[in-house]
Formats: structure tokens, C-alpha cells, sequence
């Protein structure tokens, strides 16, 4: 039966990859660029963006997800009581290895569109890519840690994690196809563009200090505000029937 | 609450159909034959119609309710429980296809630019027996879902697979005939196409005259061959029923 789920899973998350990377196959049969960006960069860009979200899928969203039904249950009493730091015993409970097997797929894709763009990465540039997928998976988890922990105020609401897959629709948006109000709540505001666009220009266009900086400047605010919110949350607790 | 939650959503995606479809345009003046106008009016009736037909969390519910055993009752008094779960699932879309004519009224004076429809009489008479055959499908698969309980624990990870297919030959991410044709043309033959595609297509203008009588024959087949898996899994699901603690 677990063997079964785990193919299941895996099935799903490949089946879901496959739709993304169809989308862009199909809108280039009837275009040449998107905002600038030719069919392999776009495939870069998208391959990226899902790489970070399988690390987040395996690493974090299970347990994460548990977590929000825990604190509206009152079974998150149990991690109270552990000696150690709440969020990071929380969030580290399990591991998806039907995500983390994904994310090999997603870097297959990177690798694959990065081959037909015929680029040569530098390590140096391998390495700040990989930095930056970090600073992505960082600035994700946040995300996550901070619409779960609306469970905290609202313990009626249902399905707010699926936001988290509303916003990660935009990070496969390049940073040029947003103008004017758009640009400045998802580029600026939200750093829904910035985690995908900043390690896919490292790759086709090479360290640009400016990427860099924006990200790991995100990923500290960001990171800041969701352990801010998931403390002020944690306050307002109040273990529900025990 | 939920509704509130799920219309908010519908609008990012709306924003980011806009995005996409709108750096996709400052290319070329029309993509399939279409303009950004008419591909914007179709991801903005597809997203009406599924609050008007779509199947939600038809499947979870039915699942929920032959897990804890509330399903014995059925068994036991002379109600259809297919008639019974079909009627809520009719009457839920009469309320929430209500109410997304409310952000509706506020979206279409913004977008009213983009906005084109077709104004053939035809298209506005075959919308709604289109429509009602598409929530007929809709639910049945849902149904079928649902059903998958008596065999297994958990039907998640299946309602999530048949959502990926859906969401790509049911036309959600894009409209199905930028499908390379020989694609396009398999596509039409599968239930998914019935499910949000057809109507909005008919509405829309992707869809002739001829074909569309041609698909409303398909899609009937379909409605008849899906109540028939429906009842099927029914009385088969029930064999292996062993109403716990009932």
C-alpha cells in the first residue's frame, strides 16, 4: 500500500510538471518569444521554478501541512513540549522522497534546456545557481510557514495552503512580462518572480550582482518576517480542548 | 467563507492568465487564429463556467461520507444515493454560480476592452443543455472518485492525477485548439473536453455550428457511459462494504 502511494505521488507530481512544460511547448508552437525570452530560456526559467517547489515538497509541505491541522486540532501541544526550536521540530517531521525523486526530474529539465541553449556554466556559476535555489527554497518555506500559520487567527479556514500554488503560478512568469501594478506587487512586493528569475539569469546571462543581492535581501526579510508571525501566532495558541 | 477563498484565487490566476497571454501577444497580433481579446474572454468564461458546473469537492465529500459509514443509511432506506448527492451538487452550483456574478459585475466594466463574445442566436441556445450535460460529467467523474473509497484508503492522489489531465484537455491552461491538431482532434473524443471546454467553446466562438451538434453527440455518450461506471462501482463498492460500526 505505501509503495503504491509512493508511486501514486510520484505520478501526480510528474503528471503536474508535464502540464507546465506543455503550457510553454504550446504557446511557442504559435510564438517566438515571450517577453524577450526564446522557448529554452522560458523551459529554464520553468524548470527552475518547479525545482524549487519539489525541494519544498519533499523537504517541508508535509509537515507543514500536518502542522496547520495540528494547531487547529490542539495536537500541536506535542511539539510544545519538545526540547528544542517549535518551527524547525515542526517543519522537519517528514520527508517526501516522491518529491525530492521529482526534483531530479526538474533538474533534468534545467539541464536539458540549458544543453539546447548550448550554455557553458562556469562551477562559480553553478554554485551561485545553486545558492540561489536555496535562497528560493528559503524564501518558499516562509511563504508556506506564513499562510499555515493564519491557521493560528482562523482556525476555520480550509485550504489556504493552496495558495501557496496560486502565487507559484507567477514564478514561472519572466520578470519582463510584468509592467506597471503587477510588477510592483509580484516582483517587488511579493518575491514570487525574483526566486525563479534571479538563479535562471545566472545561468544564461552570469553573475549579475544585482539579482543576487535582491534575492538573499528577500530571503532575510522574508525568512524574518515568517518566524516574526509564526511566534506572534504561536502566542495566540490556546490548545484547543486539553 | 470557502467561496470567498476560492474566487480570490480564481482572480491571481486571472492575473497571471492576463501576464502570460499579454507578453505572449506583443508579439503577434493573433495566436490560432484568435486575438488577445477573444483568448482573455475564454479563460474568463472558463473560470465563470467552472463556478457554474464544476465539481469541487464533490469526490472528498462522498469519500468522507462512505468512510465514516454515513452511507448505510442509504442502503437501508429507499433513497438513490446517486439522485440524493447529485441534487446537493445542484443546487451548490445554482448558489455559487449566483454568487461569481457578483466579482463579475465588477471585473467585466474593467476588462470591457478585451471582452468579445460571438453574437450567433445559436451559441446562446445550445449553452445551457451544453452546460448541464458538462455538470452531469463533471459530477460523475467526481462520483466515480468518490467511489474508489470502497478499495482504497486514501483517493487524493488520484483526484489530483485526474486534475492535471483535466486541467490540460479540459482546456484550463490553454484552449485546446493551439493543440497540434492530430492532438486536438483525440482530445475531442475524451470526456474532459465535455467538461468546461465544450460549453465555453460554443460560447466563445472556437466552435462551429456542425461541430458543436457533432460534440453534443459525444458528449451524450459520455454522460450514459459515465452513469453507468457510476452504478457499476456502486453496487460492486457496496459488496466490499463492511459498514464499520455502523
Amino acid at each position: 500500500m505505501f509503495r503504491f502511494d509512493f508511486f501514486l505521488w510520484a505520478l501526480v507530481e510528474l503528471f503536474w510538471m508535464g502540464v507546465n512544460l506543455l503550457l510553454i511547448s504550446v504557446i511557442y508552437e504559435h510564438t517566438d518569444t515571450i517577453a524577450g525570452w526564446s522557448k529554452y530560456e522560458m523551459l529554464l526559467l520553468v524548470g527552475t521554478s518547479l525545482l524549487v517547489q519539489r525541494f519544498l515538497m519533499g523537504f517541508f509541505w508535509s509537515s507543514l501541512f500536518e502542522m496547520g491541522r495540528n494547531i487547529k486540532s490542539g495536537a500541536f501541544d506535542f511539539f510544545l513540549a519538545q526540547p528544542g526550536n517549535i518551527l524547525f521540530m515542526a517543519s522537519t517531521r517528514k520527508l517526501d522522497l516522491d518529491g525530492l525523486c521529482n526534483s531530479l526530474v526538474a533538474m533534468g529539465v534545467v539541464a536539458y534546456a540549458a544543453h539546447r541553449l548550448n550554455l557553458h556554466p562556469s562551477a562559480l556559476d553553478l554554485l551561485l545557481y545553486a545558492l540561489m535555489i536555496l535562497c528560493g527554497l528559503i524564501i518558499h518555506y516562509s511563504m508556506l510557514v506564513m499562510t499555515i500559520s493564519l491557521a493560528f487567527w482562523i482556525t476555520s479556514a480550509q485550504g489556504i495552503e493552496g495558495s501557496y500554488f496560486t502565487l507559484a503560478e507567477f514564478s514561472r512568469l519572466p520578470r519582463e512580462a510584468f509592467k506597471g501594478l503587477a510588477s510592483l506587487l509580484f516582483v517587488w512586493l511579493l518575491p514570487v518572480v525574483v526566486v525563479s528569475n534571479a538563479p535562471a539569469q545566472i545561468l544564461l546571462h552570469g553573475f549579475q550582482p544585482t539579482w543576487v543581492l535582491a534575492l538573499v535581501a528577500a530571503t532575510l526579510a522574508w525568512f524574518a518576517t515568517a518566524v516574526f508571525v509564526f511566534h506572534r501566532g504561536l502566542r495566540r495558541y490556546a490548545s484547543a480542548s486539553s | 467563507m470557502n467561496f470567498a477563498v476560492r474566487g480570490f484565487f480564481s482572480l491571481f490566476h486571472l492575473a497571471v492568465v492576463f501576464i502570460l497571454w499579454g507578453a505572449a501577444y506583443s508579439q503577434n497580433a493573433s495566436i490560432g487564429g484568435f486575438s488577445f481579446g477573444q483568448t482573455l474572454t475564454y479563460f474568463l468564461v472558463m473560470l465563470v463556467m467552472q463556478f457554474f458546473v464544476g465539481a469541487f469537492n464533490e469526490d472528498y465529500q462522498i469519500s468522507e461520507e462512505i468512510r465514516s459509514g454515513l452511507i448505510n443509511q442509504f442502503i437501508l432506506k429507499p433513497i438513490n444515493y446517486f439522485t440524493y448527492r447529485f441534487s446537493i451538487f445542484a443546487a451548490a452550483r445554482l448558489v455559487t454560480g449566483a454568487l461569481i456574478l457578483i466579482p463579475l459585475l465588477v471585473a467585466v466594466p474593467l476588462l470591457k476592452d478585451y471582452l468579445t463574445l460571438p453574437n450567433e442566436a445559436w451559441r446562446y441556445l445550445l449553452l445551457a443543455p451544453a452546460m448541464i450535460l458538462s455538470a452531469l460529467i463533471q459530477f460523475s467523474i467526481a462520483y466515480c472518485f468518490g467511489m474508489l473509497t470502497f478499495w482504497f484508503l486514501e483517493i487524493q492522489g488520484f483526484v489530483i492525477l485526474s486534475m492535471a489531465i483535466e486541467s490540460l484537455l479540459g482546456g484550463q491552461m490553454f484552449p485546446l485548439d493551439l493543440l497540434p491538431p492530430w492532438i486536438f482532434h483525440a482530445a475531442k473524443f475524451l470526456p474532459f473536453y465535455y467538461q468546461t471546454y465544450f460549453p465555453t467553446a460554443i460560447l466563445t466562438g472556437r466552435i462551429e455550428f456542425a461541430a458543436a451538434i457533432q460534440g453534443f453527440g459525444i458528449q451524450l455518450l459520455w454522460v450514459l457511459a459515465l452513469l453507468a461506471v457510476n452504478q457499476l462501482l456502486w453496487t460492486r463498492g457496496l459488496r466490499r462494504h463492511t459498514a464499520v460500526g455502523g
